[in-house]
């Protein structure tokens, strides 16, 4: 079997090959952060008092059955971007939603969409975007203010104010406490109407929402509904140094090394290339 | 002549080609054999929070079984560290995977997560050094306390930034019943004292 090419350019060849193959190699070194299409997260709190036990419908198909007023569901997860949401009394069918609303949602992020409203102020969804990232062994708190006509409410916890003046329908900030029983006590600041206490066992890294929902006078009765999740932490160091004995910054030169490689990969293909050119050239010259 | 200076620059070509293979091959497996080393406490931050034990009526998970990529670890609880971090194994750093006992136990419904080193001190590899070597469908077993198995299978790998990453969909994915594992991956970063990304296995229920 006679060879095609002489000895010389198939080692030029096989050497091209060699600084390719090393050149992928390095390319496989360079991890890129690979954020697959994240799903957004949402739960929905029923804090209309004029909407009985309903169906929620989620871009026309049904996400929801038998929703009574005063629950909260678990976070469901969603494909982010715009979605129709329609809730409408069990028994009806969707064309009779008694809300149609679009809501957009991100991708990683958590919301809690509420159905609030009353007949005489019609029926809307709002929605809060809720942070449940939690630090070191504590534990957060958020009160969700969904009572129509309630006005504007403080939160105390029997010795001091925590949240004051958050209005309806509002969601105050996130509160950091020590984990431990509370009996929290919210206050209306327009009226000396006396609501219920509310009562909550903090855990470490939870995350503790406390709904209010009813109203202060007539039906369904004012109550706090609470939901308590775990909290989320950040994302682990579960690495070391590589190089441990080093002095500080020592250990980084490792990266202009990966590209001083990489340069004389190239210079090596490049070469390679003129080389079997320049061979293939003057052999073909021969020939002739 | 012209002949000999060009089998001359062929070998010099071919010299380099193969300098950098080996070099490599010496960058992207050097620390997967296993060498001895000298093991030097860990040097994540401290876990200041007190996993929680969680034995009502419920078994803790006390073994993690990965067959395809040999892992046969013991599991530790862990909490979130000062930093607000998810903490990691500390009675032995490098073999053991740690639990977030705050989240949910394997195989309840909702995100269970456990995280392992890559890697120790030196480069070495650590527990979770192959987990970037599994595949969808791959199967993960947890065993606990009381004996009982359950079996997890591969969804998808990921990497992410640590800033970037999904925690909610990690830690409070609630919409079905998942086990994640987590390791580190990327460059090493020695004035953040981290690498630069995350590698998540996500997993779920059999």
């Amino acid at each position: 079997m006679k060879l095609k090419c002489s000895p010389v350019v198939l080692v030029c060849r096989i050497s091209l090959a060699c600084a390719l193959f090393a050149l992928v190699t390095f390319s496989g070194l360079f991890q890129k952060s690979v954020a697959a299409q994240s799903l957004a997260f949402v739960r929905i709190v029923h804090a209309s008092p004029d909407v009985g036990t309903a169906n929620v419908f989620l871009d026309g198909s049904k996400l929801l059955s038998n929703f009574q007023f005063g629950t909260v569901t678990d976070y469901a997860t969603i494909p982010p971007g715009p979605h129709k949401v329609q809730i409408a009394l069990i028994g009806k069918g969707i064309g009779a939603a008694v809300i149609t609303q679009t809501l957009s949602v991100d991708p990683g992020i958590a919301y809690t969409v509420a159905a609030l409203g009353t007949k005489s102020t019609g029926f809307s969804l709002d929605v809060f975007t809720d942070n449940n990232q939690i630090s070191n062994g504590t534990a957060k708190v958020r009160v969700y203010h969904l009572s129509p006509g309630t006005g504007t409410v403080n939160v105390s916890n029997g010795n001091s104010t925590l949240i004051s003046g958050l209005g309806y329908p509002g969601a105050s900030n996130y509160l950091s406490l020590q984990t431990g029983s509370y009996s929290f006590q919210v206050t209306t600041t327009q009226s000396s109407a006396t609501l219920p206490t509310v009562p909550v066992t903090l855990k470490a890294n939870t995350v503790t929402s406390i709904f209010a929902v009813g109203v202060v006078n007539g039906t369904p009765q004012i109550e706090f509904v609470t939901a308590q999740v775990s909290g989320l932490p950040g994302m682990p160091l579960t690495g070391s140094d590589p190089n441990p004995n080093a002095a500080p910054g020592e250990s980084q030169a490792l990266s202009p090394w990966i590209w001083l490689f990489v340069v004389l990969a190239l210079i090596g293909i490049g070469g390679a290339v003129v080389v079997t050119r320049r061979l293939a050239l003057s052999h073909r010259q021969v020939i002739v | 002549m012209q002949n000999m200076r060009a089998v001359r620059l062929t070998l010099y070509f071919f010299a380099l080609a193969l300098t950098l293979i080996l070099g490599g091959c010496d960058q992207s497996l050097a620390s997967q054999t296993t060498l001895p080393h000298a093991i030097s406490p860990t040097p994540s931050p401290k876990s200041t929070s007190t996993p929680v034990l969680k034995l009502k009526g419920r078994a803790n998970p006390v073994r993690l079984l990965i067959p395809a990529i040999h892992v046969n670890a013991s599991i530790e609880t862990v909490g979130i560290t000062s930093n607000g971090d998810l903490a990691v194994p500390t009675q032995n750093p490098w073999e053991h995977v740690g639990w977030y006992a705050s989240g949910p136990y394997p195989g309840e419904r909702g995100s269970a997560v456990f995280d392992g080193h890559l890697d120790r001190p030196g480069g070495y590899p650590a527990v979770f050094w192959y987990l970037r070597d599994l595949h969808v469908g791959d199967e993960v077993r947890v065993i606990y306390a009381n004996g009982k198995t359950l079996q997890f299978h591969v969804t998808d790998l990921a990497f992410y930034s640590p800033q970037d990453a999904p925690i909610q969909e990690i830690f409070g994915n609630e919409a079905g019943t998942y086990l994640n594992l987590i390791t580190c991956a990327g460059d090493w970063i020695a004035s953040q004292h981290q690498t630069t990304l995350r590698l998540v296995v996500y997993t779920t229920l059999d």
